[in-house]
């Protein structure tokens, strides 16, 4: 990450300090630990945008989940154009943490934003040898 | 490649399409495996799914050596080709292998707005 992302993500950490700011992110995640039936908690995820002209991803927000799998605050209706976007998700680091192995060191969904006016809801199902995810609202 | 190599790939997987409840028919697909020393990803196979949804002859047992690898299914490109948009352009499933000498099963459920994946037999 280099410095101007690096104050970027600083900044976005301040302003999810406000709770208003924090609902209203128009794209949200929840994480879930099927194999414990629990949310995914502690979990370490970050969204990149795809540049369409250089191919390289952007990112954009780095984060946790919270007791509940859930990390508000992701972007802000500002930043969120439509585009391709990635959130990867450090499951192999989560598994770790539980002092368990895993299939898949970490996970990666790449999805389309098509009408960035629309709320978009991406949640990941986990176990250690299974994932699953939906569009979700 | 004859049929009884391509029977023995360890690595197989396997494209269903629930949306439809059908096998994903040519959906195109490739297996990459990660070099630890380069953090760069070299691609072993490019294939396109069977009639039944599967891709045979993926790699052999001597190449398919402890690692990182991943499976990259052109989810985006099939859907299309059937007329449907999709809310994933494609789906990488990146997974370690730590025991090269078991089998290792990795389909993919697939329908326009939702995929699930796990490891299998």
């Amino acid at each position: 990450m280099n410095r101007l992302q690096h104050i970027r993500c600083h900044m976005l950490a301040y302003k999810n300090m406000n709770i208003a700011t924090t609902l209203s992110s128009p794209l949200t995640t929840h994480v879930l630990n099927t194999a414990k039936g629990v949310p995914g908690a502690n979990m370490t995820i970050s969204l990149h945008r795809l540049n369409p002209i250089s191919s390289e991803w952007y990112l954009l927000t780095t984060g946790i989940t919270n007791d509940d799998g859930r990390c508000p605050g992701l972007i802000t209706k500002e930043s969120f154009i439509a585009g391709v976007y990635k959130i990867r998700f450090e499951t192999g680091k989560y598994w770790d943490a539980l002092g368990e192995t895993c299939f898949y060191p970490y996970v990666e969904v790449i999805f389309t934003i098509s009408d960035p006016s629309q709320k978009y809801h991406v949640p990941l199902l986990l176990s250690r040898f299974s994932f699953s995810t939906y569009k979700g609202s | 490649m004859g049929s009884s190599v391509k029977s023995s790939s360890p690595f197989t997987t396997h494209v269903l399409n629930t949306g439809d409840g059908v096998p994903a028919v040519r959906m195109a697909l490739s297996l990459h495996r990660l070099d630890p020393r380069t953090a760069i990803w070299n691609l072993i196979t490019i294939g396109n799914t069977d009639e039944d949804g599967r891709c045979p002859g993926l790699i052999t047992s001597d190449a398919f050596t402890p690692g990182m690898y991943k499976v990259r299914f052109e989810t985006g490109q099939y859907w299309e080709s059937l007329g449907l948009s999709s809310f994933y352009p494609y789906v990488e499933i990146v997974f370690s292998v730590s025991d090269a000498d078991q089998s290792c099963h990795v389909p993919l459920l697939v329908s326009r707005y939702s995929f699930s994946t796990y490891r299998g037999s």
